[in-house]
């Protein structure tokens, strides 16, 4: 299939959402190519970013062939984010391909972040999709820090929450250290966090509660910065009735433990038809929109777009 | 209860302003059941979470539910209305209501039903074997424990189907007893 561009960009702000969650081979790529291409068939114009760097193999998701240019043109030779969209089988889907060459993503300076960043919400897209791929690289946090909606996919497994938990952690903590850089505030905020045992504070939550009663203009200035920082989680390969609720539980762990606000926007059960899908190198929900898998994402995208949550009925 | 603390309880318990009386008793239980330890979650995390902290949250949830409770057994009808989720019933509120002059068993599963408590649910709140549940509602009288045993059984159970447990308990106890010496 030929390369095209799609049309140049426009000065008008896409919505961003990131899908993150630390462990690999929970299904990111796989929701994020679904979404991507639920959205552009309800008429959505969509970009899907494919930022995990070294890994990056999105386009094998949507049916078409490697991108020539990736985001290692534009660090490397400075071409602009738009021109890196080629088009997909998906009418209205554009992709931009991560792969990444000669950079590791250790060595991607500050000011190309932000600048890659300052593109990406200009791209001609209504919605932004980026897969993140797994860990919790300080690139990846922040990506996931500027996304509008920010989504960790996640399967009924030990570890998999635990990496989830952790990468939720990590980007807390790194929005809130940024945020009392931001504001001067970083000095102090270190030397109460080195001296946390003498203050009685335990953790990340005790911490900040401690800022805020200390100090309360910094108080309203966290509160403000952290008012974004909500979590949409997503249930991949369910496989019985009771891992559903593992969604209201992690939901209900976040918000006790780390103060954050959690949406579990849905749950995906285990389908053999994505196995065969992805073999086949096509955009699954042209081909399996009736399977459950197809259904669950339909049903998915609609929460995700109308803020609505799954329903926890019985009480467990 | 002032209305800032009732949002404290119901943010505890995750529930937003219009949370219905069912809501609060099936957050609790779930959330009681969560924090009550064997969780994958959990289990997850126990290097994150020492049991102390864990601990701590079940006894925020352990309270919020027990001040909820207390609030809306308190609150005056009008404004109760909101707390409450009655399926929709043929005949006024208040007339049913009447019909409740004594807690019999009978009575007590029609209470439970109309909150859409299962008696799986209780039994595991409780730690009560669905079978006494059942014996209780059903006032098999021979098949229920002493009376000493039976009042604490009978109070537990009204406290979560929102009732008074003292008064449920008296009632109930002395049906039991007319009954045994009959």
């Amino acid at each position: 299939m030929p390369e095209e561009k799609t049309t140049p960009i426009e000065a008008q702000e896409g919505e961003i959402w990131a899908f993150g969650g630390g462990k690999g081979g929970t299904g990111k790529t796989f929701i994020t190519s679904c979404l991507g291409t639920c959205l552009a068939k309800r008429g959505r114009r969509v970009v899907l970013v494919d930022m995990d760097i070294g890994g990056a193999n999105l386009h094998s998701f949507i049916g078409i062939s490697r991108p020539q240019k990736s985001l290692t043109d534009f660090f490397e030779s400075g071409v602009s984010l738009s021109d890196l969209a080629v088009r997909t089988e998906v009418e209205n889907m554009a992709l931009i391909t991560g792969d990444i060459y000669s950079i590791t993503s250790d060595t991607i300076k500050f000011t190309q972040k932000m600048k890659l960043f300052r593109q990406l919400v200009k791209l001609n897209a209504q919605n932004i999709l980026v897969d993140l791929g797994a860990g919790s690289h300080l690139n990846t946090l922040d990506t996931f820090l500027i996304a509008d909606r920010m989504i960790v996919v996640l399967v009924p497994e030990i570890i998999a929450i635990e990496n989830m938990y952790h990468f939720v952690k990590n980007a807390l903590f790194r929005k809130v250290k940024k945020s009392l850089k931001e504001y001067g505030f970083r000095e102090i905020a270190q030397h109460i966090w080195d001296g946390r045992q003498s203050y009685g504070i335990k953790n990340l939550k005790e911490f900040m509660d401690y800022l805020k009663e200390s100090f309360p203009y910094l108080g309203t200035i966290l509160d403000e910065e952290l008012a974004g920082f909500k979590i949409t989680l997503i249930l991949n390969m369910v496989r019985a009735e009771q891992d559903i609720l593992l969604g209201a539980s992690i939901k209900s762990v976040l918000m006790k433990y780390l103060g954050v606000p959690v949406r579990f926007s849905g749950f995906i059960a285990y389908d053999d038809a994505v196995w065969k899908s992805v073999r086949e190198r096509k955009p699954f929900m042209l081909n399996y929109l009736s399977s459950s898998c197809g259904k669950a994402i339909e049903v998915l995208a609609d929460n995700l777009m109308e803020g609505k949550e799954v329903e926890i009925t019985g009480g467990f | 209860m002032p209305q800032e603390d009732l949002k404290k309880y119901f943010d505890i318990l995750e529930l937003g302003p219009s949370a219905t009386l069912r809501d609060v008793y099936n957050a609790y239980v779930r959330l009681k059941n969560l924090f009550s330890g064997d969780s994958i979650v959990l289990e997850a995390l126990a290097e994150e979470f020492p049991e102390k902290r864990r601990k701590k949250v079940l006894r925020q949830v352990e309270d919020a539910y027990a001040k909820l409770q207390a609030a809306l057994k308190n609150e005056p009808p009008k404004t109760s209305s909101m707390m409450t989720d009655e399926p929709p019933a043929e005949k006024p509120p208040s007339e049913k209501a009447v019909e409740f002059t004594s807690f019999s068993g009978p009575v007590l599963r029609e209470i439970r039903e109309r909150l859409g408590i299962r008696l799986d649910d209780l039994s595991k709140l409780l730690k009560l074997r669905v079978e006494l549940l059942k014996n209780i509602e059903a006032e098999k009288f021979d098949a229920l424990p002493e009376a000493t045993y039976l009042k604490g059984q009978v109070k537990s159970l009204a406290g979560c189907l929102f009732l008074n447990p003292d008064r449920v308990a008296a009632d109930y106890l002395k049906r039991f007893r007319e009954k045994k010496q009959k």
